[in-house]
């Protein structure tokens, strides 16, 4: 009987226009957004891995100079372009690409593709994860808004249930027939995502779990539509009333709420624009915070301490480089408020994401969505462990220059010149993505969500079957 | 069999049926006759538990309907007034979908285009999308689904709406060792089909005889009667 239904739905879905039409082109999206999304990830991959192998070329050809000016001259460090960004490239495009390492300074990120792209370039992106969010949930709106209103007009409904079909038997049945059409688009799809993937040559043993989590978070997106789609139309009164509700809450769950719960979480959380932490951190650098001194009073401070340390009375007897000394103290004082700031930017950070991913318990979108970003490797989380990354590259950089200027420069302090061995012995940046385990522990809330949402799904499909009235 | 024992249906304080009681016994045709809003519908839903009775009971072969309403219905056939079908589907696949529904050991091609036949659909309609049948054609549609389900009674909403007299005398003659109640406002229909008639109006059965007792005038006069009084 499940069988006949399932059949009976997808011929009638296949054999409606309308709907072989919009399925074709919502096909089409995909295919275009992966087709895309693949270009510009072998592109931003090559381009940053020739970037990074240009930027080590040239730290390695420095000629013998002082290790102070090499930790000046510096390095780039490029986030490298996670294979699953072909499907989401999440924050990407706002967070920033490459940050400058250099002594002294913890930089910003650069190169944000965002910053430059109008406003509405930056609303309308099509990626594979924005058309699976928006627009196969707008799919299904379409596909089963009538599924039981339209039969009840119809005066089919009536027909179907005096022949003794179990009504929740009807429901599984129209929800699979459903799921079936929807089908003709996502295996398809999906096929030319994982090829789309695979063809790129990144680590299988690394992407391959993370798709197959995405898929089971992506089905559980499209049950809990499809359960809340099914659910309108059982109640409805008319196939007009069932599109026109079902229309209302995407609308409301998929377009809005991500608006409103963004600026919501800003609200709550809010974190300071670009220019106002930069003065925050140039103002504790300077002048300390919490009791800890201000640079110039605390290398003062630090001066008295190493020359009591060593016993003498000026920087000119020690037996290690003043200078070599002082700069590493420098950077563990500036590190110091680095640290605090760029802590509690990430934590601001981290209660938005919270709020944004509690909100999911109103709009199904928010979890999905964070889990797309965090499986692709493009969440704020991974943004986070690259900066994290660099930064403590920059440290090991700058600490080896400074550590050999301090042995080797004793008495020459900046008229010391090291040779390019110095160079070679800091290893190239790697950054290694955290594993699926920690992000899947970040994303928790999304995860528990989302299956809820897929519980909720199902229930909602037998419910509304149960009660239906012909 | 079809038995209703002082079934009653109230909408708050409107009584859409008050109590009634009768017996189909396998083979008997009752024609329910009234007006609009006489009780023949609601008596109709009520045997499919479609409306939640009020009072009294319903059952189908000895099933109450209220109390295990998808045993009731698996006994059932029931045609309304206007048979609707899938527009997109052709009118095999209709009765296919239907047939493979009611529960009934499933049908081949051959048997369901047979079918077809002897309800008097056109041979060449048989494979077309419903969407261009005209009304009769659909009624046929939905007699030849009745017929597969080979149900032990029919709940019949002015069945023959619709379809020409010939084919109405065909529908006639299928109707056969089932028990059959019959919603009409067709005088001559209730007359030349019922062995059986009841009057109704505002909810109440004010009158049954057989058929064979009064003549068409007669029933007519008597109809009106009731109507007037």
């Amino acid at each position: 009987m499940l069988a006949t239904i399932i059949r009976k739905e997808f011929t009638e879905m296949w054999r409606d226009g309308r709907v072989r039409s919009s399925a074709f082109a919502l096909l089409a999206l995909l295919a275009g957004a992966l087709l895309y999304g693949r270009a510009q990830t072998r592109a931003l991959a090559a381009e940053r891995h020739a970037a990074a192998e240009a930027t080590r070329a040239d730290w390695l050809a420095q000629p013998a100079k002082n290790p102070h000016s090499a930790a000046h001259y510096g390095i780039y460090a490029f986030k490298p372009r996670a294979t699953l960004a072909t499907l989401d490239d999440g924050v990407d495009p706002y967070a920033g690409m490459l940050t400058w390492l250099e002594a002294h300074k913890r930089n910003e990120f650069a190169y944000r593709p965002a910053q430059d792209a109008t406003g509405a370039q930056r609303a309308g992106a099509l990626t594979a994860a924005t058309t699976l969010q928006l627009l196969v949930p707008l799919l299904i709106v379409v596909l089963a808004a009538g599924s039981f209103a339209g039969e009840r007009e119809a005066g089919t409904l009536r027909q179907l249930l005096a022949l003794g079909v179990p009504a929740r038997t009807l429901g599984a049945g129209k929800a699979l027939g459903t799921a079936a059409a929807l089908g003709v688009v996502l295996v398809p799809a999906a096929t030319l995502g994982v090829l789309a993937i695979v063809g790129l040559g990144g680590d299988a043993a690394h992407d391959l779990p993370r798709v197959a989590v995405l898929v089971g978070a992506y089905l559980l997106y499209f049950v809990a539509w499809l359960g809340v789609v099914l659910a309108i139309s059982a109640r409805a009164s008319s196939s007009r009333v069932a599109l026109a509700a079902a229309l209302g809450v995407w609308m409301l769950t998929t377009v809005l709420a991500p608006r409103v719960v963004t600026e919501i979480a800003r609200a709550r959380h809010p974190t300071p624009s670009a220019a106002t932490f930069a003065a925050a951190v140039r103002a504790d650098l300077e002048q300390g915070f919490d009791g800890h001194a201000g640079q110039a009073e605390a290398m003062q401070a630090f001066e008295r301490r190493v020359l009591a340390q060593y016993r003498v009375d000026s920087v000119s007897q020690l037996p290690v480089s003043f200078a070599g000394l002082a700069l590493e103290e420098g950077e563990r004082v500036a590190n110091l408020v680095y640290d605090r700031h760029h802590g509690r930017l990430w934590d601001g950070y981290a209660a938005q994401d919270r709020v944004r991913a509690w909100s999911a318990l109103v709009a199904p979108v928010l979890a999905v969505r964070a889990l797309s970003m965090g499986l692709s490797g493009t969440d704020v989380a991974h943004h986070r462990a690259f900066a994290d990354a660099a930064e403590a590259y920059r440290r090991r950089l700058v600490g080896a220059m400074n550590g050999d200027m301090a042995r080797n420069a004793v008495g020459v302090d900046y008229d010391y010149k090291a040779t390019p061995a110095l160079w070679a012995s800091v290893g190239s940046f790697v950054f290694e993505a955290p594993p699926l385990g920690a992000t899947l522990a970040v994303h928790r809330e999304s995860l528990l969500l989302l299956g809820w949402w897929g519980l909720l799904g199902v229930l909602l499909v037998a419910g509304a079957a149960g009660r239906v009235r012909p | 069999m079809l038995e209703a024992h002082a079934l009653t249906k109230q909408y708050g304080d409107r009584v859409a049926l008050h109590p009634l009681t009768l017996r189909v016994a396998p083979g008997e045709l009752l024609c329910l006759l009234g007006a609009n809003g006489a009780g023949k519908t609601t008596t109709i839903n009520l045997f499919l538990d479609f409306v939640p009775r009020s009072g009294g009971r319903a059952l189908v072969d000895g099933i109450d309907v209220a109390e295990a309403p998808l045993e009731a219905r698996r006994r059932l056939a029931y045609i309304p007034e206007q048979v609707q079908l899938y527009r997109t589907l052709s009118g095999i696949e209709n009765l296919d979908y239907f047939q493979r529904l009611s529960g009934a050991a499933p049908l081949d091609r051959a048997a369901l285009r047979a079918l077809l036949d002897r309800v008097g659909l056109p041979r060449d309609a048989a494979d077309r999308r419903v969407a261009t049948y005209s009304k009769g054609m659909r009624q046929k549609v939905g007699i030849a689904i009745a017929i597969a389900k080979q149900a032990r009674a029919l709940l019949l909403d002015e069945p023959t709406s619709g379809l020409d007299p010939q084919a109405s005398n065909e529908f006639s003659a299928l109707l056969d060792q089932v028990a059959i109640l019959m919603a009409t406002h067709d005088l001559f229909r209730a007359r030349e089909t019922g062995p059986h008639i009841a009057i109704m109006k505002q909810g109440r059965m004010v009158d049954r005889f057989a058929a064979a007792d009064v003549g068409h005038a007669d029933l007519e006069r008597l109809y009106l009667d009731h109507m007037r009084s």
